[in-house]
């Protein structure tokens, strides 16, 4: 909870990237990193064991705008956050699964992760592929065949969060001093 | 169409009439609940007071803290960060409970889990209130919010229903259920809703039983689980109660995702092997019988009830714990410990060889007693991944209190219905 990020930047309407990975069902998190890691919080520690269990080229070939595909129930299992710090950091910047374990879904979306929950990714998608992510629709497009799959779109809530950059960012900019001298100059009468 | 219990408790801590499963929006819990923890509640009130202002909460009898992790080394570490919860809890009028026991299940006996309330933690545990016919939901990293806003929004849940026939047979308890349960329909089988309990199983079952079952929901991929109050949970709520409460009951025609039928007389002994509960990893305690262990724990937010004392004392009175194993026995509250006490039951298994620790949370993190590279543990904790107890050499297989115990007295996996006392 210590390292709640603060993220300036707007989340772009289409992710467009590449599939950095695909992970299987049940996937326990904190595998990207390993369990003797999941306490670590220094990002050049984080980015020396990201995925070198599955990929030691992992950090070499990922750019920025990547993202990460999952099977069922993704996330499964006791999720620390320094995993997602390490892909995160790494460029990662969305997870598609068939369906996404409700501890990690939770956690993540308020970190400001796009989640994006599409039945029959993990089949639709090889390592490498281009994709597009439409991830307030839950639309994702496939450039190489033209071929869209459509997902549960997220709730208003949740993209509210995703567009603050993160449950802290929006709890900021609705409860914080700010707004509630917003507020008060607006409703002054209430005092 | 009728509402389930879950959708009533948010229907009315919502402001709304009626709640149906898929819909989001923001709910006041009764009381948000956290332990204090380093990186988790400092890092909370510095936001509350230094990000949000909020130098005094509005509603501190809402909020709850308890003392439950880090308290078994002593020393300046420790002291640190009690105080500085301590501290808070003191400017903001709010309780801070220390030295009771493990929150999850104190906050029962502190009269906070009533039937119909709606609770909130970071930690997902919580969920074990749900023997009260109350609603406890780990929100995680959203427990800010409500802490900031008096809400926190959430996605109703539907709820699958697990009608429950028959009673436990000799050796097999509330564990061997929930491993069961989540053999049959997986690791997602209940994702993002609520388990509620029903039938004369579920009657049947002790309060103890039922906040072990309720405390596991997670491994289901559920947020929460949850019994109808019935008599056994309203005397127990009317005997503890620290404010008013009016039960809620799912209706006759509430809709569920999913209806499942479970005979408690067929259920055996179940052990789950290292790394996570999922399906694959629990077997019936046949197929592993032999595993030699060198350490075994009962404790927990989910364990450590007097009945899982007595389970043990039961089958260790006037025996002994194999030699090289080590069996850490830890009532889950200060009540419990004392209850057990006078039960004899601390003596009984004080006498075969068990180290019986006043309640705490560090036994099952492994900040008390921690697993040594190459140990094999057998527990009653809620989770079984490497590290979780202490070096990430060593490994933890799961069971219920009866199965700790029979492999404890073997020195390996041992089947608790050859040893159980009938």
């Amino acid at each position: 909870m210590s390292n709640t990020e603060r993220r300036d930047v707007a989340v772009p309407a289409v992710l467009k990237g590449r599939v950095a990975w695909i992970f299987g069902d049940d996937f326990d998190i904190d595998l990207v990193i390993g369990v003797k890691n999941i306490k670590s919080y220094d990002p050049v520690h984080l980015k020396s064991v990201c995925m070198t269990a599955y990929d030691t080229d992992f950090i070499r070939d990922v750019r920025p705008g990547d993202i990460i595909v999952g099977g069922r129930n993704f996330g499964y299992g006791h999720p620390h956050y320094p995993a997602m710090i390490a892909l995160r950091n790494a460029g990662i910047t969305a997870v598609i699964a068939e369906s996404f374990a409700p501890g990690y879904w939770r956690g993540e979306i308020y970190q400001g992760m796009p989640l994006v929950t599409v039945r029959g990714i993990a089949d639709a998608v090889s390592r490498w592929d281009d994709i597009e992510v439409d991830w307030r629709a839950a639309r994702v497009t496939l450039p190489a065949t033209g071929k869209v799959l459509e997902g549960n779109p997220l709730s208003a809530h949740a993209i509210d969060v995703i567009e603050a950059g993160g449950g802290f960012n929006l709890l900021l900019k609705e409860h914080g001093p700010q707004a509630r001298s917003r507020r008060d100059t607006s409703f002054s009468t209430n005092a | 169409m009728g509402s389930t219990i879950t959708e009533k408790i948010l229907a009315r801590a919502g402001g709304l009439e009626i709640a149906r499963a898929g819909e989001n929006a923001p709910f006041r819990p009764d009381y948000m609940i956290a332990y204090d923890f380093p990186g988790y509640t400092d890092v909370m009130f510095k936001q509350m007071a230094d990000d949000f202002g909020i130098s005094k909460v509005d509603d501190p009898q809402r909020y709850v803290l308890f003392i439950d992790h880090m308290t078994t080394r002593g020393g300046e570490r420790e002291e640190t960060i009690h105080k500085v919860t301590r501290d808070w809890g003191r400017t903001n009028g709010v309780e801070v409970h220390e030295g009771k026991g493990i929150g999850h299940q104190v906050a029962a006996e502190l009269g906070y889990a009533l039937p119909g309330k709606f609770l909130v933690h970071f930690d997902g545990h919580i969920s074990g209130l749900g023997a009260f016919g109350a609603l406890g939901w780990g929100v995680r990293k959203d427990l800010l919010e409500a802490w900031v806003t008096g809400a926190v929004y959430l996605d109703v849940p539907a709820s699958s229903r697990f009608q429950l026939e028959g009673r436990f047979g000799p050796g097999v308890d509330n564990r061997d259920l929930i491993h069961h349960i989540i053999a049959e329909i997986g690791a997602d089988g209940c994702a993002h809703q609520v388990m509620e309990y029903a039938g004369p199983g579920a009657e049947a079952m002790t309060i103890d039983r039922r906040q072990g079952l309720c405390a596991m929901a997670m491994f289901t991929g559920a947020v929460s689980a949850i019994f109808n109050p019935d008599e056994l949970s309203l005397a127990y709520a009317n005997r503890v109660a620290r404010a008013e409460f009016e039960p809620l009951y799912s209706d006759p025609d509430a809709e569920y995702v999913a209806k499942y039928t479970i005979d408690l007389d067929a259920l055996s002994p179940q052990v789950v092997l290292p790394g996570s509960a999922k399906s694959s990893n629990t077997h019936p305690v046949e197929d592993l019988v032999g595993t030699p262990i060198q350490h075994a724990y009962i404790g927990s937010c989910a364990s450590g009830r007097i009945e899982e004392i007595r389970a043990a004392a039961g089958i260790l009175k006037g025996k002994k714990v194999a030699h090289g194993v080590r069996l850490n026995v830890v009532p889950t509250s200060e009540r419990i410990y004392q209850q057990a006490e006078d039960e004899g039951l601390l003596t009984i298994l004080a006498e075969a060889g068990a180290h019986v620790a006043k309640s705490s949370c560090d036994f099952c993190v492994g900040y008390a007693s921690p697993l040594q590279p190459g140990d094999k543990c057998i527990s009653t904790g809620v989770l079984n991944i490497s590290g979780r107890m202490g070096s990430t050499d060593a490994e933890i297989y799961m069971g219920s209190a009866y199965t700790v115990a029979a492999s404890a007295l073997a020195g390996k996996i041992a089947d608790p219905r050859e040893v159980v006392e009938l």
